[in-house]
């Protein structure tokens, strides 16, 4: 059973703390994700647990053991990097090994590992190949397959897709996600995307500034954010936050709790509709037509700028009146303080 | 309305090539001039015997490569000088810019002061370096006999004794030119990207592992520029050894580049002195390849 505990971690730089206190359970075999902008702390709390930066307070344990001090080789972890990290001068076969050969497997083991997850990996027709006669797919592949040689416990991935086209990106993903159910081995993930977020986890970690802002699964931060951060973090294109001060048309029919300060609402929950059944209207502004969808940015006769989804017969044009419409279910509401009430 | 416009006289391919050679024209005809012209001559001149004072050159064929290469005993003595300098002074000048470009490779306080002290040998004057070894290295009085006087060792007359010269002006040609290696080495270090260092460490090898398997691997296209450049440089010394030891002791001292530049300028031989330097460059061009070729070989 290979549970991975974190118990109020800190990260420290210097006098800059990256990671102010984060406490964490990810269980056996599940798949986490963590997410977040840019400098939130998610790929140094990833090296945390790998070992590869020490932890300046707090516990980690993986499994059943404390491992603050032992050496990153000794956690039972693998790591997948963003830049694959594949030994340029090592054919695919030598760089599955390298860890094995490292460890002493003797030579006939470790052949029968390596062809074993290239088997897995569909990786056999280029084992003797160098990483620069390989696609960046097939690279990302060598460097799953290194981490499955050697039969970790948990699995790290930092951003591994972010170096592929799009295309590639949902091929990889799926493909990971397959991994996961064959291998039902513990992982742990980031990335900035939160598409590849909601898509391959069981729970995801929405980490803002070096702190947790909400731990849950896709459903959960998809339907009941804890704050506007994952509100507008989480769901593509991003919810529209209105302020509730002087009154909001699109609460018209709700029940506004006392301390709400703000309402937001999903694009895809808003519909347009003639500007006289509701009394939320604008004008539109500009309509992004993606195949499937129209994004319309609709702008409030209070100045704001409101984005709907219109997937139903021709888009309005630019500067034509709308209204727009949602039912009271859709809407969240937040405090000052930016947190749901 | 539409406006007629005259084809101009020259196509836009003719005047882009123009202008190229207009702006290539200054380096290349130095390079014909300096370069390509003397390099031409110098074929000439060996087949010559050609007394500088008397302006008179008389054509030999191959003579001056018969008397080098069969009759001449210097020429051997010579070369074999050149080879002891070279196999001294290549190892102990890459083993040391390697080490002291792993430890000088990653940031820490100080670094570019370290960086700086011993990189500023390359920049000093070789004649300079040279005349201050030479005060350092004397038999009595010298810093270095003084210093090791302290703890008890009798140095010898680095400079007066056959078998220490050529060590001497080994181990001070090393130091000044260590500095520009290191610094190759350095940049090829910190072009290695962290990631391979960080996955090998997570796979469990220890740091000799990681310099081993993938440190010294990814170094060797730097370690052949290195290897290359610096068995050429120590063929080519001349500086350093004109100014430490002329040569001496007993022509212990006594490498190739000296030996043309007596032959040529000391006993106005300039036809044989230019045989001697293409019989110089082809040993130097046959190593270069040997060395690239071992290390094609090596990297396949």
């Amino acid at each position: 059973m290979t549970k991975v505990l974190l118990k109020d971690i800190r990260k420290r730089f210097g006098t800059v703390e990256v990671i102010r206190g984060v406490d964490l359970q990810i269980e056996d075999g599940e798949f986490v994700v963590f997410v977040g902008p840019s400098g939130c702390g998610k790929s140094t709390l990833l090296r945390l647990i790998s070992g590869l930066e020490h932890i300046s307070d707090g516990e980690l344990h993986i499994g059943d053991r404390l491992v603050n001090e032992v050496p990153a080789a000794k956690r039972g972890v693998a790591m997948v990097f963003q830049s694959y990290a594949l030994y340029p001068h090592l054919t695919v076969r030598d760089n599955m090994g390298f860890g094995l050969k490292i460890r002493k497997v003797p030579a006939k083991e470790r052949a029968r590992r390596v062809s074993e997850a290239a088997a897995t990996l569909k990786l056999e027709p280029l084992l003797d190949r160098f990483p620069r006669q390989l696609s960046g797919g097939q690279r990302q592949r060598v460097a799953i397959g290194r981490a499955i040689v050697g039969n970790p416990e948990v699995f790290l991935f930092d951003e591994p897709l972010s170096n592929l086209d799009a295309e590639l990106r949902v091929h990889m993903r799926s493909e990971i996600a397959a991994l996961h159910q064959r291998l039902s081995t513990t992982m742990i993930y980031v990335t900035h995307d939160q598409i590849e977020a909601m898509t391959l986890a069981d729970k995801i970690v929405v980490l803002r500034e070096g702190k947790i802002e909400q731990v849950g699964s896709p459903h959960e931060l998809y339907n009941e954010p804890g704050t506007i951060f994952v509100a507008q973090f989480i769901g593509s294109p991003k919810m529209n936050i209105l302020p509730l001060f002087g009154g909001q048309p699109i609460t018209h029919n709700s029940s506004v709790p006392a301390t709400a300060a703000s309402v937001g609402v999903r694009p895809e929950h808003l519909s347009l509709v003639a500007p006289s059944n509701t009394a939320l209207r604008g004008k539109v502004r500009l309509a992004e037509y993606t195949g499937a969808v129209t994004l319309i940015h609709v702008e409030l006769d209070g100045g704001q700028t409101c984005l709907a989804i219109h997937n139903q017969g021709i888009a309005p044009e630019i500067g034509a009146e709308v209204g727009l419409k949602t039912a009271p279910e859709h809407l969240h509401f937040f405090d000052n303080e930016g947190r749901t009430v | 309305m539409a406006r007629s416009v005259s084809a101009p006289r020259l196509t836009l391919k003719t005047r882009e090539m123009l202008e190229a050679w207009l702006f290539v024209s200054p380096t290349f005809i130095g390079f014909l001039i300096f370069f390509l012209g003397p390099l031409v001559a110098i074929f000439y001149y060996s087949t010559t015997e050609w007394n500088l004072l008397s302006q008179q050159a008389t054509f030999v064929g191959l003579h001056n490569f018969q008397n080098a290469l069969l009759e001449n005993p210097d020429f051997w003595h010579v070369v074999r000088n050149s080879v002891i300098f070279a196999l001294g002074l290549v190892p102990l000048n890459m083993a040391l810019a390697l080490s002291l470009a792993l430890a000088l490779s990653r940031p820490f306080f100080g670094v570019v002061f370290f960086r700086t002290i011993f990189f500023a040998p390359v920049i000093t004057s070789a004649i300079a370096w040279a005349i201050v070894w030479k005060f350092m290295l004397q038999g009595e009085g010298g810093a270095v006999n003084q210093m090791l006087a302290w703890v008890g060792i009798d140095g010898p007359n680095w400079l007066r004794e056959p078998n220490w010269a050529m060590a001497a002006v080994i181990v001070t040609r090393v130091i000044k030119m260590v500095g520009l290696n290191m610094i190759l080495y350095i940049a090829a270090l910190q072009s290695i990207p962290r990631d391979y260092e960080e996955a090998a460490k997570l796979e469990g090898a220890s740091r000799l592992q990681i310099f081993r398997m993938i440190t010294w691997p990814l170094l060797a296209p730097t370690t052949l520029v290195i290897m290359v450049l610096t068995t050429i440089g120590s063929f080519k010394v001349f500086d350093h050894i004109y100014q430490m030891t002329g040569g001496g002791p007993e022509n212990g001292t006594l490498v190739l580049a000296f030996y043309i530049y007596q032959q040529g300028f000391k006993f106005f031989n300039v036809g044989y002195a230019a045989a001697l330097a293409l019989i110089m460059f082809a040993i130097v061009m046959a190593l270069t390849l040997v060395q690239v070729m071992l290390r094609r070989r090596e990297m396949e």
